[in-house]
């Protein structure tokens, strides 16, 4: 997956006209952006692997950008509107589980409610007119979300990393990781074996609300105007970077760093195809030539997986 | 097995679990009538029963997952309410469902520790007591596997069974039921199974052995209960009764009174 990536990268310096994908504008633009759509990715993958999606979170990203963009004309504390910007990604991933897990309705349809419903929403709240967001008072803001290290990372670009190590701590490191495992693989054993499986599917679901409402101030600050178009079609390219990393469809496999290489492989390929002057159309036959052949390789690498490990486990095992 | 002293004898006297009078409706469906059960201390029982006859409906009352609509439960002589698969655990009744039991892409240790894990501080996993603990409790059961970090698909249905078995093992558990076991093994795998069942009644272990075929839980077993169409209508013990007797009980369902 690693090899996948520096190879796709190493590709494309050298296709580029100019090396115009490796000139230190491309990657700087390219670090400061990719993290969004990345971010959200990441959080789409731990919830693929406790075996539920998300088709939700372009309009969960677009709703908290307007009421972020609205609060932060009011009177109040940028610092106190961001905190309830994520109090209300974490409500609305809330909504998703719940109804998912109560209303025992497949998830897939579940969020392919409510990214009509909140896109719809924020429509008519914005009337669909952009709107200009004035930072001013907001320098804190703009070191955290949208500020450099060391004067050449933009910040983003560590969130992402930062992000993607905490997921992958919680995931195979933490006991809530082995739950999600679990409540993904086997839903009924997992339940057997007393997980509250519903908690933990509504817990995945709160935490990509979450990361919405995180990059939706990230993106609202680097961009400073709302347009009611954010993060429409995410939400298919967040699933193909999980997928692209491995992840199951059906729950239960996959693992950060692969949800993390296939999110990075989707934005590269994304930035490059830009960089080499190629129609952006051609980018979705790039990515579906992608998604379709990683799928492919999976499947077959498990297999073989599978038929070596039984020979060594019948070796091993005596009765 | 021998307990010196007065108190124990009355613990071997009194029966691990006893449940009582049991009736379970699904709607209008009545689908336990009136049934008891007993399981002593250390004996195998064999829940046996053609399809629908009941069993794993008696088997969800007592591990919590169903709640009885009437009926008693006792445990080690007390009367106990069990209302979830977390109080029947608590108690120390594992139960092993046929396909239920393991997460299958989760390696070896992971699943014998699920919803359990040993963990650091912060609720990390505790990584080398898991696996150092799932290894001895497999080899306690005689299973060998190579690395606690396989994962469930590449076993054999014996070995997965031994995980699950080893799981119930590990977690101190006073009376196991097995829920059809040895249903979709081969002869050998079945044989292993068997052994398993053994090395937990040496441990001082109850097992109910619940299946439908009466041949793979006669070697093992001490005592049949056998159920038809929600209503016990035999108990006996193994030297009362020919296998052949016991297979006509099932298929005709006629009422044995002893």
């Amino acid at each position: 997956m690693l090899l996948v990536l520096i190879g796709l990268i190493v590709v494309f310096s050298l296709l580029s006209p100019h090396f115009a994908f490796t000139s230190p504008e491309n990657i700087k633009v390219f670090l400061a952006l990719a993290p969004e759509f990345g971010i959200i990715a990441l959080g789409v993958g731990l919830l693929m692997i406790c075996g539920e999606f998300d088709l939700s979170i372009g309009s969960l990203l677009v709703f908290s950008t307007f009421i972020f963009v609205r609060l932060s004309e009011t009177n109040l504390s940028l610092l106190l509107v961001g905190l309830i910007i994520i109090g209300v990604g974490a409500l609305l991933g809330f909504l998703n589980g719940i109804i998912t897990v109560k209303g025992r309705i497949p998830s897939f349809i579940t969020t392919l409610g409510t990214m009509m419903f909140w896109r719809g929403i924020t429509l008519l709240l914005s009337r669909g007119i952009q709107r200009p967001f004035t930072s001013e008072a907001s320098l804190f803001f703009r070191s955290v979300f949208t500020g450099e290290v060391a004067g050449i990372i933009p910040v983003q670009m560590i969130w992402f990393i930062g992000i993607g190590i905490f997921l992958g701590i919680l995931l195979h490191f933490h006991r809530f990781g082995n739950w999600v495992y679990a409540t993904g693989d086997n839903k009924e054993a997992a339940r057997a074996m007393g997980i509250n499986t519903d908690m933990v599917k509504i817990i995945c679901f709160i935490i990509v609300g979450i990361l919405c409402a995180f990059v939706a101030m990230i993106q609202i600050i680097r961009v400073g105007s709302f347009s009611s178009r954010v993060g429409q079609g995410w939400e298919l390219k967040a699933v193909a970077a999980s997928v692209v990393g491995g992840t199951s469809l059906m729950g239960g496999i996959g693992s950060m760093v692969g949800i993390f290489c296939g999110t990075f492989i989707i934005i590269v390929i994304e930035n490059a195809l830009t960089m080499l002057r190629i129609s952006y159309s051609w980018t979705y036959v790039v990515f579906g030539l992608v998604i379709i052949s990683s799928v492919l390789v999976n499947f077959y690498m498990e297999k073989r997986r599978l038929r070596y490990g039984s020979k060594v486990s019948e070796e091993s095992s005596s009765g | 097995m021998t307990f010196p002293g007065k108190k124990e004898e009355n613990i071997l006297e009194e029966p691990l679990v006893k449940m009582v009078g049991i009736h379970k409706w699904f709607g209008k469906v009545h689908a336990l009538k009136e049934v008891d059960l007993e399981v002593k201390h250390s004996e195998i029982v064999g829940l046996v029963g053609d399809n629908g006859a009941g069993k794993s409906t008696l088997i969800k009352v007592l591990s919590g997952v169903y709640k009885a609509d009437k009926g008693e439960i006792y445990f080690e002589g007390k009367k106990v309410n069990i209302t979830s698969p977390h109080d029947a655990r608590k108690l120390g009744i594992e139960t092993v469902y046929q396909e239920q039991a393991l997460a299958p892409n989760l390696s070896i240790s992971r699943n014998i520790f699920m919803g359990r894990e040993p963990t650091l501080a912060f609720g990390l996993i505790d990584r080398r007591k898991m696996n150092k603990e799932s290894l001895d409790s497999l080899s306690s059961l005689g299973l060998h596997l190579r690395s606690p970090d396989l994962p469930i698909v590449i076993l054999s249905g014996g070995q997965r069974q031994g995980v699950a078995i080893a799981r119930a093992l590990h977690f101190k558990a006073k009376l196991v039921v097995l829920d059809e076991p040895t249903i979709a093994l081969s002869v050998k795998e079945t044989q292993e199974v068997l052994a398993f069942i053994e090395k937990l009644r040496q441990e001082g272990i109850s097992v109910i052995f619940i299946t439908h075929s009466l041949h793979h839980v006669f070697p093992v077993a001490e005592r049949f209960v056998v159920l038809t169409r929600g209503e016990k209508t035999a108990d006996v013990k193994k030297g009362d009764m020919s296998v052949e007797e016991l297979t006509e009980l099932i298929v005709t369902g006629r009422r044995l009174h002893n």
